[in-house]
């Protein structure tokens, strides 16, 4: 399978990985191709994205896992995009159920995942900060200048 | 008909004697946010049996007397929380369960849970343990009891009090206009967007 996905995905690095997975990097532009080209040759089952931030090396990946019923096999595609700003298109066309990922990915992240009409936030309640799943953002400073600090905590060395 | 006059109300005898009944007669609405509902089902089934102190569950908060807030509290929670206990009819006791209402617990470092119950609505009693025993939920309630009973657990008029402070809190973590790490910059963004508009009019002229 890994032979055949490397004929037909060029520029995409397609990595084998204990028995049944493998693993394919690809950047934000051509991600929705690899995922055609995935869905075509038997992984029909998107199971989840997600979205993993690489602060040092200045790069955000957003990971699609697919399972192909057909060849029992697993596949994590990862699409590696610039940090600063971070662009997928959307998966949308392909598997309709990609769209409340998306929808999160883009509220906890911050990725635009351009061609998704309705990117709106999806569980913070009226946020105004930096998307609070990035590694720059400091939770623990967030939660005590936003809800108070509690006497007691604190010496605790919690 | 029971018939008081003015006077016994303003005594406080009629009070302390509905106090009493008030203690012995107790519907729960258990508002379940977090990992604390686990402990109720054995709390009110035949092991613990919580209906052997009056106390039962109830379905709605318009006829509820104990808001019980298990668990966390998310910023979306609280809001709900905060339209249920207004729902209630007075009078109405809330009570902590767990450590999370208390100081934010084990999530006190997340930006999705508030740190304090206290500061949004009166808490009157707080049971504190991760997560608290039945035992210890039966002994809180009874303690909750003995509270009303002496008129101590007076929180719905604290609120009614203190219904401004209250109301500021929720306000100030519900309705947040700008970033909370980075103040002023929505404002700054704000300031620039009005100068820009200036100059596009000043430029018309």
């Amino acid at each position: 399978m890994a032979r055949k996905l490397r004929k037909l995905l060029a520029g995409v690095t397609v990595n084998e990985r204990y028995g049944n997975r493998m693993e394919l990097v690809t950047d934000g532009q051509r991600a929705v191709s690899t995922l055609v080209v995935l869905k075509s040759s038997g992984f029909e089952h998107l199971s989840n994205i997600t979205c993993v931030d690489w602060i040092d090396e200045n790069r955000m990946d957003v990971t699609y896992n697919l399972w192909s019923y057909t060849h029992r096999l697993h596949a994590v595609i990862k699409a590696q995009t610039h940090r600063d700003a971070p662009e997928v298109s959307t998966a949308l066309d392909i598997w309709p159920q990609a769209q409340v990922y998306e929808r999160e990915i883009h509220e906890m992240f911050g990725v635009e995942f351009t061609g998704n009409p309705d990117l709106s936030p999806l569980f913070l309640h009226n946020w105004r900060d930096i998307p609070p799943l990035r590694k720059d953002f400091d939770t623990e400073e967030y939660s005590r200048r936003a809800y108070g600090v509690v006497d007691g905590v604190e010496e605790a060395g919690v | 008909m029971l018939k008081v006059s003015r006077e016994e109300i303003l005594d406080g005898k009629f009070e302390r004697v509905l106090n009493f009944f008030r203690s012995r007669s107790l519907w729960m609405l258990y508002y379940c946010t977090g990992c604390g509902a686990v402990e109720l089902p054995p709390t009110m089934t035949s092991r613990f049996d919580m209906e052997r102190f009056g106390i039962g569950p109830m379905a709605t908060p318009r006829q509820a007397d104990i808001l019980l807030v298990t668990g966390y509290v998310s910023v979306k929670t609280l809001k709900r929380i905060v339209r249920s206990y207004e729902q209630m009819p007075e009078p109405k006791w809330v009570v902590g369960f767990g450590s999370c209402p208390v100081n934010g617990g084990i999530y006190w470092k997340s930006y999705a849970t508030i740190n304090q119950l206290d500061r949004y609505i009166p808490v009157d009693l707080s049971l504190n343990g991760c997560m608290p025993r039945p035992q210890a939920v039966i002994d809180g309630f009874v303690n909750l009891m003995e509270m009303i009973k002496k008129g101590e657990a007076v929180g719905y008029k604290k609120y009614r009090l203190n219904y401004e402070w209250y109301k500021r809190n929720q306000a100030e973590v519900l309705e947040r206009t700008e970033p909370v790490l980075r103040p002023g910059i929505a404002s700054v963004a704000k300031a620039q967007e009005t100068k820009k508009k200036i100059s596009i009019v000043e430029g018309v002229k």
